[in-house]
Parts: C-alpha cells; sequence; structure tokens
C-alpha cells in the first residue's frame, strides 16, 4: 500500500519580498486529518497553497512521495491531490451534478469522456457528501453548507489520496460546520489524507489527528492535538489566555475561561 | 491508488460476471448524448458526449443562419424571387441574376459570415478568458488597435504592410498594451476592462488623427474603416480570415475542455488539472489572431463579439463554452445587420458597423442593468 505522504523541504514562500512561508519542514501523515492552524495573516492559506502547487516555492519544495511536485504534470498531480480554495467560483447555472461531474476531468480525455468508473465514482461521492437529493438544484439556490458539501463532493470525485481544504467551515453556521468535520472524518476513514486549514484551534481538536500551529511563517508545534495544544502555545498563537478542559464526552480539549493576555506575559 | 479501488472491482467483478465489459448500465448525464465505441485491439472503450442543447443551440442557429443568407442573397437595390437564388447560385437562370449572385452579393456574404463569425468566437473566448461578458475584444480595445494600424497603412505612413498584417499588428499591439496596464490584476475584474477602454480611447484617437492629417480623398477612402463596412474588403484580407478562422476554430475547439474548466476561480481550474496560465496565453492569442484578421476585412464591428456569444449562451446550456454556438450566433448577427443596412435606407447603404452600433449600444445598457446577479460570471 503506498503512503501518499505529502512533506516540505525548507520550503520558502514569497509574495514579492514579504516572506510568508520561511525555511519550513514538515511531514503530513497518510490517512490521517492534519489541521493546520494559527492567527490571521501566519500563512496558514498560503502554506496550502504551496502544498497544492498553486504558489510555487522561492526556496526549497513540495515533496509528494518524496518527488518535487513541481516536477509532475499539472494532471497527474490532479488525480493525486484535490483542493478546495477559500470562495470557490464555479459558472452560472451549474447544477450540483455537474459540479460533480467536472471532478472527474483529471482522469478524461478527449476520446474518453464518459465511463463506467466516471458514473459510478460521481454517484458514490454524491452519496458520500449527502447531496444526493441536491444533485439537479443549481448552486445559487443552495445554502452555505449545501453548497460547500457539493463542491467536497466535486473533490471526492476527483478520487485523489490526498485532499486539501481551506477553511471549508469559515462561513458556515454550527450545524452545517459539524456536517462538514463528520465528512472530512468519514473520508479519512475511507483512506485519505485529509489536510484543511482552521481557524477554530477547538474544531481542530476535536476533528484533527495531527496539528501544525503556524505563527510568522514558522512552525511552532506539530503532533497530536491531545500532546501540543499547550496553555502557552494558545498564547502564543492568538495572543489569549484559557484554560484547556477536555470534553467530558470526547476528551478532545476545550478553551474554557478565554480572556485577553496580559501585557506583561506576552513576548 | 487504494481510492480507486472499490470501483474498479465492481467493474472487474461485472466483467467477470461475463456481464459486460462495463458498458452496459452507463446512462449518459442528463441532457447529454453518450457515444461510445471499443477501439480495435484496446481495451478501453472511447467515448463522446453531445450536449444536447448545445447541439440543439447549433442546428436552429445554422437553420437561421441558412434561412437569413437566402434572404441576403434576394433582397437588396435589386430584388431577386427566393427561388431564384439557388439556381442563380449555380448559374442558371436569368443573367442579371446571376451576376447579382455570384458576383456582388455572395462574395460579400462569405465576408459577412467569416468576419460575423471570427468576433463570434473572438468575442467569446475573450469573456471567457476574463471570466466577464463585457471583456469582448472591442471593448478592452483590440479592434480599435486594429484599425488604428490598418488606416494607417491605408492612409500610407510610409508603411507597405497589407492591411491584414497591420491590423494583426495593430490588435496585438493593443492587447499587449491593455494585458500590460492591467498587470498585476490580470485579466480578471474591471482593471482589465477599464485598463483596455483606456487604450481603446487612444487608439480611436489616433485612427481620428491620422484622417484628419491626410488629403479629404485619402482619409475618404479610409473612411469604411472607422466604422465597420463589408463594402470595401481589402483583397486577399477575406481569404487570410478563412484560413484563420479554420486555424482559430480548430484551436477554440481542441481548448473547449480547457475552457469550461478557465470558467472555475484559477486555484480550481489548477486543481482540475489544466495548466491555467499556458491555456490563457493560447487562449487569448486565438482571440487576438481571430480579431485582427476580421477587423482587416469589415473594420471595427466589435459589438458582434458581445452580440453573439450572449444569444449562443442564453440558447446553450452553461455546461460548456459555446464555442460554434458563438461562431453561428455572430455569422448570424453580421449578415442580418449588413442586411438591414444594404435595404433600410436603400439605395443609400448603412455602413454595418453602424448597424450593430445602434442595435448593440441598448444590448450593452440592457447586461448592465440586469437584475445584478446575472450581471457578470
Amino acid at each position: 500500500m503506498t503512503r501518499h505522504e505529502l512533506a516540505t523541504r525548507n520550503l520558502t514562500l514569497r509574495y514579492g519580498r514579504a516572506t510568508i512561508i520561511d525555511d519550513l519542514a514538515l511531514a503530513l501523515p497518510a490517512g490521517q486529518v492534519t489541521a493546520i492552524v494559527g492567527p490571521n495573516g501566519c500563512g496558514k492559506s498560503t502554506l496550502l497553497a504551496g502544498l497544492a502547487r498553486l504558489h510555487a516555492p522561492s526556496q526549497g519544495a513540495v515533496l509528494l512521495d518524496g518527488k518535487d511536485i513541481q516536477q509532475l504534470p499539472v494532471r497527474e498531480l490532479a488525480r493525486r491531490l484535490a483542493l478546495l480554495p477559500q470562495e470557490a467560483v464555479a459558472p452560472e447555472g451549474l447544477t450540483v451534478a455537474e459540479l460533480v461531474r467536472f471532478g472527474r476531468q483529471p482522469h478524461q480525455g478527449w476520446l474518453r469522456q464518459w465511463s463506467a468508473e466516471d458514473q459510478e465514482v460521481v454517484r458514490e461521492a454524491l452519496v458520500a457528501a449527502d447531496v444526493v437529493e441536491l444533485s439537479e438544484r443549481t448552486l445559487d439556490t443552495l445554502s452555505g453548507g449545501q453548497r460547500q458539501r457539493a463542491w467536497i463532493a466535486m473533490t471526492i470525485a476527483q478520487q485523489t489520496p490526498l485532499l486539501l481544504l481551506d477553511e471549508p467551515t469559515s462561513a458556515l453556521d454550527l450545524g452545517h460546520q459539524i456536517e462538514v468535520f463528520e465528512l472530512v472524518r468519514r473520508l479519512a476513514a475511507g483512506g485519505r489524507t485529509v489536510v484543511m486549514v482552521l481557524h477554530d484551534l477547538a474544531s481542530a481538536c476535536r476533528y484533527a489527528d495531527h496539528l501544525l500551529a503556524l505563527h510568522s511563517g514558522q512552525l511552532v508545534a506539530a503532533g497530536p492535538p491531545g500532546e501540543v495544544v499547550t496553555t502557552d502555545l494558545v498564547r502564543q498563537l492568538y495572543d489569549i489566555d484559557c484554560t484547556l478542559i477536555p470534553d467530558p464526552a470526547t476528551g478532545s480539549l476545550l478553551l474554557a475561561n478565554v480572556r485577553r493576555a496580559r501585557r506583561c506575559e506576552t513576548a | 491508488m487504494r481510492c480507486e479501488a472499490p470501483v474498479e472491482s465492481q467493474v472487474r467483478q461485472r466483467a467477470a460476471e461475463g456481464r459486460d465489459d462495463g458498458e452496459a448500465g452507463i446512462a449518459a448525464p442528463a441532457g447529454h448524448w453518450r457515444l461510445a465505441w471499443l477501439p480495435p485491439g484496446d481495451a478501453v472503450p472511447c467515448s463522446l458526449l453531445i450536449d444536447r442543447r448545445a447541439f440543439t443551440a447549433c442546428l436552429l442557429l445554422l437553420a437561421a443562419l441558412m434561412a437569413a443568407s437566402l434572404a441576403y442573397l434576394a433582397m437588396g437595390s435589386s430584388g431577386l424571387a427566393p427561388r431564384a437564388v439557388l439556381p442563380a447560385l449555380v448559374g442558371r437562370g436569368e443573367m442579371m441574376a446571376v451576376f447579382l449572385v455570384q458576383e456582388l452579393r455572395l462574395p460579400r456574404l462569405v465576408a459577412a459570415c467569416l468576419t460575423g463569425a471570427a468576433f463570434g468566437v473572438a468575442g467569446c473566448l475573450m469573456q471567457t478568458l476574463a471570466r466577464n461578458r463585457l471583456a469582448t475584444p472591442g471593448i478592452i480595445g483590440i479592434d480599435n488597435g486594429a484599425t488604428a494600424f490598418a488606416v494607417a497603412s491605408v492612409v500610407g505612413l510610409g508603411v507597405s504592410l497589407a492591411p491584414p498584417a497591420m491590423a494583426l499588428a495593430g490588435a496585438a499591439t493593443a492587447a499587449a498594451i491593455t494585458f500590460g496596464l492591467a498587470a498585476g490584476g490580470g485579466t480578471r475584474g474591471y482593471r482589465f476592462i477599464i485598463a483596455g477602454i483606456g487604450v481603446g480611447a487612444v487608439f480611436g484617437a489616433i485612427t481620428q488623427l491620422l484622417l484628419a492629417k491626410v488629403a479629404i480623398d485619402t482619409a475618404n477612402a479610409a473612411y469604411p474603416w472607422t466604422v465597420g463596412s463589408l463594402n470595401a474588403r481589402p483583397a486577399g484580407a477575406v481569404t487570410l480570415l478563412a484560413i484563420g478562422l479554420a486555424v482559430g476554430l480548430a484551436a477554440a475547439l481542441g481548448l473547449t475542455r480547457s475552457l469550461s474548466l478557465l470558467r472555475f476561480s484559477d486555484a480550481v481550474a489548477t486543481t482540475l488539472g489544466i495548466h491555467v496560465a499556458r491555456r490563457r496565453w493560447q487562449v487569448l492569442v486565438v482571440s487576438v489572431l481571430l480579431t485582427g484578421l476580421a477587423v482587416a476585412v469589415a473594420g471595427p464591428v466589435g459589438l458582434v463579439g458581445l452580440i453573439g456569444p450572449e444569444i449562443a449562451r442564453s440558447l446553450s446550456s452553461p455546461r460548456g463554452v459555446p464555442v460554434v454556438a458563438s461562431a453561428l450566433a455572430g455569422a448570424l448577427v453580421m449578415v442580418l445587420a449588413d442586411l438591414a443596412g444594404r435595404v433600410l435606407l436603400a439605395p443609400i447603404e448603412i455602413p454595418v458597423g453602424i448597424v450593430t452600433s445602434v442595435v448593440g449600444g441598448p444590448w450593452l445598457l440592457w447586461i448592465l442593468l440586469r437584475p445584478a446577479s446575472r450581471n457578470l460570471a
């Protein structure tokens, strides 16, 4: 069984002169859910764009199974890695089923436009993301959560071992957030490696197996959330004091008694 | 790959059961016809999807174009009975009718169809590239650039290049300047369109300046260029356009799958496996080429590039980019507009560019004033 492990080596990403990610080395465990957390502007989304080859490294490399992704043909990469960006834009008037079919694009060609496999995979993706009943609706008639599930269905249809999600729950209410997170857990249980950028540390603790904490383009913590999330880390990342308590039902960490950090304690 | 296992095994299982090669039980996605065949010596079946609505739209537009062409050949300062047109086309019937159809109207009809189709495809490509319905070559200044250069060659500024070459050079120059000015913003958003409008205005002014500086007779000779007319067609320009259109249309068809992905945001298109920067560059080159060659024949009739794709899109489905339908709709608009220009105030002829502007101006306003949700892609 191949382990599609995504890793970076001395990765530096810049926008113009501004260095966003500085000399970063990390490895994403295969078959697990990794959450990337950090304050606004820490470089989370840029890192994700770098991992998906949307942002070329100034130095270093992103490695997929040990190979530099810059060397891979785009189609080949699209069969191995899917990304759902923030604020994804789709053409007007597309239905959910039509959107999901676009996920088959990297597997199709001019003379192979619709196969038995395409049909089956699209059907499975619609079921997995729970959008079967919505499949003939156009995207603009859906709620935010439904639309997000439709987009995730498209990335599922892409059948990639690796799935990157950029703040998949940022515009969703609590109910819709849980829908998306539970879908992510099901995908990981099905053998996919999921990497998501998250704003909410508690959700990251609850739904991720592996946590990467970024601050000013540097990795400040990496590991299982239960081991790496401490009050010190929370203060370093978000400049807040809190008490960490385990969720009585699941044991994942919750942030309680959250308040702004006292000035003298922040360096 | 592990994730593919369930489906592969199902297909294999079906095959093992001797039921089929995985072909039976495939339903074409809603709104499509699926053509499948097994190439000899290959285990993987080939399949094509045909979008029913897009296909019907093309047939409809083709029928309308045929009807309009017939009317075009029949009507004019001296009218012909519609049933006399077809015999005249193949050289039978009255000599006058044969002369009218074969020598006068047919070449002009061909020019109208070719320029209309070229403007239509160029507009459709540019709109897709910029993901904005306003971003047609006519609006972002490419037409004006081509015209200014062509007029420069007509009024003879010591440049001996033929109008098509000059128009192409002008189209390329205007496109380069627009892209240069919009740098950073890319082809997306208003910066690109506003830069294009500015570039177009400058080239429009240059054209006027050129005409103001030369003798009145020379200016008159160049006049059709400034409004857009099928009356004076430079020799050879139509042949060049026909070749360019064949190449451009083939290239655009080859790019259709990429084109439908270019309508998504760049990040989505890239992760679905297309080389966005490279594809956009190719689409731009085809669009500029078609615009330049069409302007060399008819002058700046760029609003056809706005109206044609708009008609094509409203008839086709949102699943794909209507390249062929845009060509047909562009040709239809051009034929009808030139017919109206020839007939309405006969014996005075209204240049086709003026007809399209009279129709296209209100059309543009209508696009702007439509409900916001359908305003921009």
